[in-house]
């Protein structure tokens, strides 16, 4: 075989592995890009379940939690959980960490989740009123709901024992879930492709901290102060996940 | 042309204002003749939306605080249930859906924004019988809730006691009517009230010797009695189903006013209707009718037990049947306000 042909074999070869290669590459990016949107909702629930007792203080009226704050909040939290500035994004250059169409669509959360803490404004600024249910659980379906209107990509929060219908989880997300609940906690991720590749499904397990205790820990079938009875569960029990659902279009 | 069609209208109604015995009727046949606007009706079903008010101070059993949901904010209450059961009813008159739109506003708003005609109608535990000059321009349904009233709650054994020894007294001494003989069982004490309510209506009118604290609303009327602020509130009047809802599940440091025999003191009662413009007659004859049918089914019986009786959280009841409202009309937050002392006259 002479050099000439070399060449041809090698440039064959590249073609021939081109669409697999794209197609990974796409992967790979939706992938990273499902993840930091779960990591960047999860960021958004520790932001409100710190401000909780802001929120409830019945003798406050202006809480001072703007959508401004809450943003500035967020992406504190964001930063320190992965690393990226979100405020530095459209000037970041394209790479591994962040790909393009994580460029395009966490800004989109901010936005959802910074909206969402705007039309609340009216009820977490009420004096002589404690507990206004706004909480990491409604904060975050409202976000994952607006987000989803405004992009091809669909983020939810559910649980095996969802309290709000709507985040029943489907088959797919039951079958992960309950492999989960049978496991230790551990801070990785289920990333899957479905409907013949067509689709990724991205699974973040979120686990029940102490605070989240008053409302889903012991004692069992008591009502909690929303009125829903309590799941009796214990600290580091899987709570539920945050899931992002991405449709793949170069296969 | 105009000019002529004008004149024409003008010469009937002459023509017939004669034969008329009423001035109603003279403005029946001028709308007939000159129909200037549709009824408010008609609007209603036309636009495929009710403009309804709320108070945004909550009158809890009848309006709680708004409350954040997995569909975002959302209030709930008897006078919210309300709403959807007379909508439903009214989608079925209009035979297609109508939608209600909720405005939450202050209490002492709903009557400007009714008689301005941003309101179709507003329903917040109002008594239909208050006499008071700037409840005019308003009229009322049919009562949705009978039995309520004004009642006073206080957080001192030694205030009921007291206004039980001045009941007392004045069985034993007659007074020339009931209202004046209701009114000295509180000599001697410091009420709060909320302002342009009944209560401060009746406060105003029959408490004349009493200092009256005039409060921006209930909770603040609570705040300023728990900061102990001087002078010391011994009593709070409100809406007998309100201050009884509030000390039995929210307040229970406090407690009802009653008679010897231990029923509640009422100082007057009341039935609570839905409020609409005084010349919107037709649709007040709608309201009627569809309350008149809630009370035949059984339903306005029902809702009072759901909401006064059962036991229940009403953060789930607003996830799961709470309605919306227009969070741009809303106040950038709700302010409770305080209490101000009123000036002896």
């Amino acid at each position: 075989m002479n050099s000439r042909m070399m060449v041809k074999a090698v440039l064959m070869l590249s073609v021939l592995l081109q669409p697999p290669l794209t197609w990974a590459v796409e992967r790979a990016e939706v992938e990273e890009t499902a993840r930091l949107l779960a990591r960047l909702l999860e960021s958004g629930r520790a932001v409100i379940e710190r401000n909780q007792t802001l929120i409830d203080d019945p003798h406050k009226g202006d809480k001072g939690l703007t959508p401004e704050l809450f943003e500035a909040e967020l992406v504190r939290e964001f930063r320190a959980k992965s690393g990226i500035d979100l405020t530095a994004l459209p000037t970041a250059p394209v790479s591994i960490v962040i790909p393009p169409l994580a460029k395009e669509l966490l800004p989109v959360l901010v936005q959802a989740s910074r909206d969402v803490v705007r039309d609340a404004q009216v009820v977490i600024n009420q004096r002589g009123i404690g507990y206004k249910n706004f909480i990491p659980a409604t904060w975050g379906s409202q976000a994952s709901a607006r987000f989803s209107k405004s992009s091809h990509v669909r983020l939810k929060q559910t649980a095996l024992d969802a309290r709000n219908p709507k985040n029943e989880p489907d088959e797919y997300e039951a079958s992960v879930l309950k492999w989960l609940a049978a496991r230790p906690r551990a801070e990785a991720y289920v990333s899957e492709l479905t409907e013949e590749g067509k689709t990724l499904r991205v699974v973040m397990p979120i686990y029940y901290a102490k605070d989240c205790l008053a409302c889903h820990g012991e004692p069992k079938g008591m009502l909690d102060i929303s009125g829903y009875p309590k799941e009796g569960h214990k600290e580091g029990d899987l709570a539920g996940a945050i899931t992002v659902t991405a449709p793949l279009s170069n296969r | 042309m105009w000019m002529r069609r004008s004149g024409y209208r003008v010469a009937m109604i002459a023509l017939l204002a004669p034969l008329l015995p009423g001035c109603g009727l003279l403005i029946d046949v001028v709308e007939q003749v000159w129909p200037v606007t549709g009824n408010r009706v008609d609007i209603i079903c036309e636009r495929e939306r009710v403009q309804v008010g709320l108070t945004m101070e909550p009158f809890r059993p009848f309006v709680f605080p708004t409350i954040w949901t997995d569909e975002g904010a959302r209030v709930t209450g008897l006078d919210v249930e309300l709403i959807k059961a007379m909508t439903d009813e009214l989608s079925r008159r209009c035979g297609r859906p109508i939608t209600p739109v909720l405005h939450l506003v202050r209490f002492r708003d709903l009557f400007r924004l009714l008689n301005e005609g941003h309101l179709d109608w507003f329903v917040s535990a109002v008594a239909t019988n208050t006499p008071a000059p700037s409840r005019a321009g308003v009229a009322y349904s049919l009562p949705y809730f009978y039995g309520g009233g004004i009642s006073g709650i206080t957080r001192s054994s030694a205030v009921i006691d007291r206004v039980q020894a001045n009941v007392r007294e004045q069985t034993l001494h007659p007074a020339a009517d009931r209202l004046a003989a209701t009114s000295h069982a509180l000599d001697g004490l410091t009420i709060a009230v909320q302002g342009e309510t009944s209560a401060y209506y009746y406060a105003e009118a029959n408490l004349g010797a009493n200092r009256l604290l005039v409060c921006d609303s209930l909770p603040a009327a609570f705040e300023y009695a728990d900061a102990q602020t001087e002078p010391r509130i011994d009593v709070i009047l409100g809406a007998q189903p309100v201050l009884e809802y509030m000390v039995k599940r929210v307040r229970r440091d406090w407690a009802l006013l009653t008679r010897d025999n231990g029923l509640p003191l009422f100082l007057t009662k009341a039935e609570y209707g839905v409020v609409v413009a005084e010349e919107s007659y037709r649709l007040r004859w709608l309201l009627n009718d569809l309350l008149l049918k809630l009370d035949e089914s059984g339903r306005l019986r029902e809702m009072r037990a759901r909401w006064l009786d059962e036991d229940y959280a009403f953060p789930r009841r607003a996830s799961l049947e709470g309605l919306p409202f227009d969070v741009e009309k809303m106040a950038a937050h709700y302010v409770q306000g305080t209490c101000r002392l009123k000036p002896l006259p």
